[in-house]
């Protein structure tokens, strides 16, 4: 999941442009949500707004062909969207027809997230995955769809976040465990790193503007002796890259999921749904409801609605979703093959 | 249940029918010497086909097609060239074992063959032998078994096949065939290389199959020394070593590169005493493969499984009319890779084969085996067959059997993921065949049932990485008819070969047919000869099949059923009583069809081969 916080400030300002214009619609998938689906085959589901209607494979659909194996995230910048694929390609399409536009692969070898900086993106990319030295953010210029510089990174690159002139990458470490934040000045490309618990992942600016990190912690139980770090939630001070709070987990416990809206940061835990508010001290001991998955691969939440993808790597997965304030299970669609992401265009 | 009993019905009437309109018959006995007795003298109630070494000459493509075209197997090819597993009678491919003179040559790692890793050329014959052989052959032989067969000919000769072929994308191949008896002594070797770009043209769109490129050499050899007039000791010997770009999707191009090493030495000894003809067998076999995710770094991951077999068995008459064949074996297992540790697994299996003849009509078979196996319990097998033969042209055959498949080394042990606690995957079968035999004229129809249990199925556990449980259970039932004609008219020579499979293969808790099995594949093979000139065209239907479970159908979920023709014509242009010299020419995908055998991964556009031959 990429920053869906960068992404609802892009949703409040494209909407705001529209605010008094009665436009034509920009294209079938303007408003709603979309679904990637990791495959194979891999795939986008679009879902309406008014969560009324679903269609799957739109990108198929528009295009005729399939977006590639493995489809890792989405990044969605001006009016358009980059599809990142694990073979090494992004693919750049119209965000509200999925038209593709062009194709970037050059310079690229195991790409995993992408976020922008005006017109240039950041791209983490694990190089070589058997090679733990080798890892970068490509640079990419979104007027030429170029690489044209690449920053090198310690090992397993995963999330990657702008924010005031910096990009924030989480290092879950590949195939390895890694547990370190790699902050990166785009004045002058320069690295500092910032350590955390063990496998960092997911990403967001909380209401106060600091960094809010999940790390599940190293669960490698099949090494001789295992391998067992706690995992945790770490805020993070931004000016000066100190550690405001850092909440772990009990022992056992390994949250891989977690999205952030209004001000709350959400986290699953063996089916249950947890809350974390900005200002909490401590991890919550109660959860606030149950959800009915058996394989939870995506976690979002928008305007009081939480949206989780029950994958399936073998047929569809499902999507379902959840009110918050009553913590009812509201609706479920159809979703792509290993569906993992949850975005709001 | 009853659509099975419906079909058995059907079949047995509609085929009785037509056997009675029979008033001829020559039995055309296809004409093979056995390096495995089990499959000679112990299958009379199994569907037995044989390609023989004609055919295999003929067809010089891979392995895969020659199977493709000629039985009712159905393959699942990633690619041209790439991996290509076999799927019989809607099993999978680690439910299809493949046995290489008599011992199962299935990866211990990923239970399964990869099709294109078997070069034919020296093989004298294969044999598909369909249902369960378990008892015979160990894991795996649940659809039924592939059976590569050498054999040593002690009768004086010396004779050479020397084989030249170019084609499309910039293919070459070279063989040598050699073989050599005298006195005490026979010899044969084959010697095969192959290169190809394989860079083939994605018809309908502008890209290419861009990393597909492949080689691989291989070394068949085989030496036979009579010790006496008692003892026979043979020594067969494969190597293949093979280099493969593994091709991407449609999509996704791929810079994957895998190598693969494998070694196959048995020594045998055959005695025929008094009372009994025995053999002892003493085998190594070596696997190994190497895959690089990206083929410009040297960085890969590496499997590699030792096997050291040694297997005693004895043919004895009991009675006139009754053989036993009892089989003691140990294997000894021996891996190490990147992803497993280095785990060992040994094995001890007891099998004892009951043949009984009462007369020349009936045959009747009753097998038993127990197998030890360190890490699980291996569940007591059996199986028994009966063959009546109605008639001169009319044969019923019946057999039943328990079946089994052992988890693999990357079931067990895969790093992470691996399960310590699962069982063998057991199968029960049924099978009812009818030969019919009229003139020059053989049509085989066979009706199956198969129900497996503890199917073994990777899926993603709670802590996020995937790993296998016994948890699926499947039922396939289908049926299968084969129809094979030749005619000779003075000089003209004709035939036809044609086989149908209807194939149902189901998950018992969702009625949904499994992954990848078509529920109709058909093949025709017409050949014509006229002095010296041949021709041959081929011709596949291969059915719609799902990609996934929900069997979602259409052009992004399913792949589309496809038909693909083969032409080919050899003109022998020099011929003395000893030496010969054979020009051919091969279409492949005459009409240039655009197909997919695997989603997303197209396969070739029509495509050339020149092959000159010269035997002598």
């Amino acid at each position: 999941m990429l920053s869906i916080f960068a992404m609802s400030l892009l949703i409040v300002s494209c909407s705001s442009d529209d605010d008094g214009i009665s436009s034509e619609p920009l294209g079938a998938y303007e408003d709603g949500i979309i679904v990637s689906g990791e495959g194979g085959p891999s795939s986008i589901s679009f879902i309406s707004e008014d969560l009324m209607t679903s269609e799957n494979q739109i990108y198929f659909n528009a295009n005729n062909e399939a977006t590639g194996v493995y489809l890792q995230s989405i990044g969605f910048n001006d009016d358009k969207a980059y599809i990142v694929v694990d073979a090494g390609t992004i693919t750049v399409v119209n965000r509200y027809t999925f038209e593709k536009l062009t194709t970037i692969s050059t310079g690229l070898t195991t790409p995993r997230f992408i976020d922008f900086d005006d017109n240039i993106a950041y791209v983490s990319d694990w190089g070589d995955p058997f090679d733990a030295t080798d890892d970068y953010i490509a640079v990419v210029n979104l007027t030429t769809n170029t690489v044209f510089s690449t920053i090198l990174v310690s090992e397993g690159p995963e999330q990657v976040l702008e924010k005031s002139g910096k990009i924030y990458v989480s290092h879950k470490g590949g195939y390895g465990v890694n547990n370190v934040i790699s902050v990166i000045n785009i004045s002058d490309n320069s690295v500092e790193t910032i350590t955390v618990n063990d496998v960092p992942d997911e990403m967001f600016i909380d209401e106060s503007g600091d960094l809010l990190v999940l790390s599940s912690g190293a669960n490698q139980s099949w090494l001789t002796p295992p391998v067992e770090t706690e995992a945790a939630i770490t805020r993070i001070d931004l000016s000066d890259n100190s550690i405001i709070s850092n909440l772990e987990f009990p022992a056992g416990q390994h949250p891989g999921l977690m999205a952030y809206d209004d001000g709350a940061a959400y986290y699953v835990l063996n089916n249950k749904v947890y809350s974390l508010a900005d200002n909490a001290t401590s991890l919550p001991t109660t959860s606030l409801f149950d959800i009915s998955t058996s394989y939870t691969y995506g976690l979002a939440v928008d305007d009081n609605q939480l949206f989780v993808t029950d994958a399936s790597f073998t047929g569809n997965s499902t999507l379902l979703v959840y009110d918050i304030s009553s913590r009812t299970e509201t609706n479920s669609f159809s979703v792509g093959v290993g569906a993992s992401k949850i975005y709001f265009n | 249940m009853i659509r099975v009993v419906l079909l058995f019905l059907l079949l047995l009437f509609g085929s009785v029918a037509k056997a009675q309109t029979s008033t001829d018959s020559i039995q055309r006995l296809d004409e093979v010497v056995l390096s495995d007795v089990k499959l000679k003298r112990y299958s009379h109630g199994y569907k037995v086909t044989v390609l023989n070494d004609s055919l295999l000459q003929k067809n010089r493509s891979s392995f895969t097609d020659i199977l493709r075209f000629n039985s009712n197997l159905y393959f699942k090819e990633n690619g041209y060239g790439m991996v290509s597993s076999p799927s019989f009678r809607g099993t999978n491919a680690s439910q299809t074992a493949v046995i290489w003179n008599g011992i199962s040559i299935n990866s211990q790692l990923t239970g399964q063959t990869d099709f294109n890793t078997i070069n034919t050329t020296n093989f004298k014959s294969v044999i598909i032998r369909s249902g369960g052989g378990s008892v015979q052959y160990g894991s795996g032989a649940i659809g039924g078994s592939i059976h590569l067969n050498n054999t040593l000919s002690f009768s004086p000769h010396f004779d050479n096949t020397m084989t030249l072929s170019y084609g499309s994308y910039d293919t070459k191949n070279v063989s040598y065939l050699s073989s050599y008896a005298k006195d005490k002594w026979s010899f044969n070797i084959g010697l095969n290389y192959i290169d190809s770009d394989n860079d083939y043209k994605y018809l309908s769109t502008d890209k290419r199959n861009t990393n597909g490129a492949y080689y691989n050499g291989s070394i068949n050899a085989n030496v036979g020394y009579v010790i006496s007039p008692k003892d026979v000791i043979k020594l067969y010997h494969q190597t293949f070593l093979g280099e493969r770009e593994f091709s991407g999707t449609i999509s996704s191009p791929s810079l994957a590169k895998y190598e693969d090493q494998n070694f196959r030495t048995m020594l045998e000894w055959s005695r025929q005493g008094d009372k009994a003809f025995s053999k002892l067998k003493v085998a190594h076999l070596q696997e190994h493969f190497k895959y690089f995710g990206n083929k410009n770094t040297e960085n890969y991951t590496f499997g590699k499984i030792n096997t050291y077999l040694i297997n005693y068995t004895a043919d004895i008459n009991l009675l006139t009319h009754l053989k036993l064949k009892p089989i003691v074996s140990y294997n000894y297992y021996e891996g190490n890779g990147s992803s497993f540790g280095d785990p060992n697994r040994k094995e001890f299996s007891t099998t004892a084969l009951l043949q009984y003849t009462p007369n020349e009509k009936w045959q009747y078979g009753l097998n038993l085996r127990q197998d030890v196996t360190s890490g699980f319990e291996s569940p007591l097998l059996f199986s028994f067959d009966v063959a009546y033969e109605v008639s001169d042209y009319y044969t019923l055959k019946l057999n039943g059997s328990k079946n089994y498949r052992v988890p693999t080394f990357n079931d067990l042990y895969w790093q992470p993921g691996g399960n310590l606690d699962l069982v063998p995957e057991t199968s029960y079968q049924i099978d009812l065949g009818q030969d019919i035999s009229y003139k020059s004229a053989k049509l085989n129809l066979n009706a199956f049932y198969i129900k497996t249990t503890d199917l073994i199925q990777w899926k993603p556990n709670t802590s996020g990485f995937w790993s296998p449980e016994n948890i699926a259970e499947t039922q396939n039932y289908g049926a299968e008819a084969s129809l094979d004609v030749s005619k000779k008219i003075k000089e003209h020579h004709l035939s036809l070969q044609f086989n149908y499979a209807f194939t149902v293969s189901e998950d018992l808790e969702s009625n949904k047919q499994l992954i990848y099995v078509p529920y109709h594949k058909a093949n025709i093979n017409l050949a014509y000869a006229y002095k010296r000139m041949s021709l041959f065209f081929q011709h596949l239907y291969n059915g719609e099949v799902y990609t996934t479970t929900e069997n979602l159908s259409g052009r992004f979920y399913s792949v589309e059923a496809y038909q693909v023709s083969n032409f080919g014509m050899t003109y022998q242009l020099f011929k003395t009583k000893s030496q010969h010299i054979d020009v051919s020419l091969n279409v492949n995908n005459l009409f240039n069809t655009v197909y997919e055998n695997v989603a997303f991964r197209p396969m070739p556009d029509r495509n050339f081969n020149f092959q000159i031959q010269y035997k002598f």
